[in-house]
């Protein structure tokens, strides 16, 4: 197995290159027309979360826990095969 | 080292990919029935697209040296149309006996509507009357972890229904744990940007272990490429996984999976 080190040597000009791409879109975003009204869409919030939880949480599964942050939590339409199960 | 793309659609790539994959080593794909991009007008132009991948795609690919296998179903977008839906259903059932027919498939949500979610549960139904396989195409983005929950809600509660049957395409991170808990097969799509990249993929297959696992570049007429197959498997040898094991993901597990058609000529 390699191991952690290896792997950052690895990868670390990816995942510096990876983070100044998304700084950069901020950046683009902001000097932009109407720019820093659009900083506060919701979808940058939820990217805002989700560099919380890549950069400053200590907890595993970090992929997984930024999935679920970004799906849809809302109940679903009601439907068929549910109504048997429940009857 | 041979293998298989276990979901690709043929029909919508060039002769040049075919190529490619015959060079990299593919030596059967599977193709199912999806979204053309557009929303068609008439039962009659799924007859004709059901036509194409039985009889016209399987000559192409065979050119390549490529066995070229199928799966029949309206698609969840298209699906939103329940009375279209319901009369392409209908062509379903007397094709399912062709010899390069797997089962029924993709078949799931997009939105996850009412409307989708009911011809779901119609072609869950045509799956079981016949005893096909059945590949589940799960939405994209925000809507997939309630799309995969309601899918594998469906089919749990169906009785006739044989997980070790089922394939649910398209998990993450989020999902993936959802399908191999309940039993099902787990499809990984390598996609450079909306679904998982080949390092994303290999994570999963190290955390979950390669078991039920089939690897798929669901190469359509989007931003997608057959290359995302051998990327992943260039990055699984990478991190060390020895040719043996790689053949087991890239090749036995389509084969265990397709196998249990009698269809499934490869072994």
């Amino acid at each position: 197995m390699r191991s952690g080190k290896r792997i950052l040597e690895e990868q670390y000009l990816e995942m510096r290159a990876k983070i100044l791409a998304l700084a950069a879109d901020f950046d683009r975003i902001q000097r932009a027309e109407e720019g820093t009204a659009t900083l506060a869409d919701p979808r940058l919030n939820d990217l805002r979360a989700c560099l919380h939880i890549v950069l400053t949480d200590e907890a595993p599964n970090r992929a997984e826990r930024v999935q679920n942050l970004l799906s849809d939590k809302t109940p679903p339409p009601p439907y068929q095969s549910e109504k048997i199960r429940k009857s | 080292m041979k293998l298989i793309d276990p979901h690709i659609h043929c029909v919508s790539r060039t002769t040049d990919d075919y190529l490619f994959m015959s060079r990299c080593g593919v030596v059967a794909v599977s193709e199912p029935a999806f979204w053309a991009g557009f929303d068609r007008s008439s039962a009659s132009s799924f007859g004709d697209y059901f036509h194409h991948l039985l009889d016209v795609e399987p000559k192409r690919a065979a050119r390549y040296g490529i066995e070229h296998f199928s799966w029949l179903c309206i698609n969840a977008k298209e699906a939103e149309n329940v009375s279209l839906a319901r009369e392409v259903i209908k062509l379903i059932p007397p094709l399912l006996s062709h010899p390069r027919v797997l089962g029924v498939g993709e078949i799931g949500l997009n939105k996850n509507t009412a409307n989708e979610i009911t011809i779901f549960e119609e072609q869950v139904e045509i799956a079981a009357q016949h005893n096909q396989l059945i590949l589940i195409h799960t939405p994209h983005l925000v809507d997939k972890h309630k799309g995969t929950d309601i899918i594998i809600s469906i089919l749990k509660n169906d009785p006739r229904i044989r997980p070790e049957r089922v394939l649910i395409d398209h998990c993450e991170e989020h999902t993936i744990r959802l399908a191999r808990e309940n039993g099902f097969w787990a499809g990984l799509t390598i996609y450079p940007v909306t679904k998982v990249t080949p390092q994303r993929g290999v994570d999963i297959l190290e955390q979950f272990g390669p078991d039920m696992i089939c690897v798929n570049s669901a190469s359509d007429w989007g931003e997608s490429s057959p290359s995302m197959l051998v990327d992943t498997l260039r990055e699984y040898r990478r991190r060390g996984h020895s040719e043996a094991e790689a053949t087991r993901v890239f090749y036995d597990n389509p084969c265990r999976f397709f196998g249990q058609s009698e269809k499934w000529t490869l072994k």
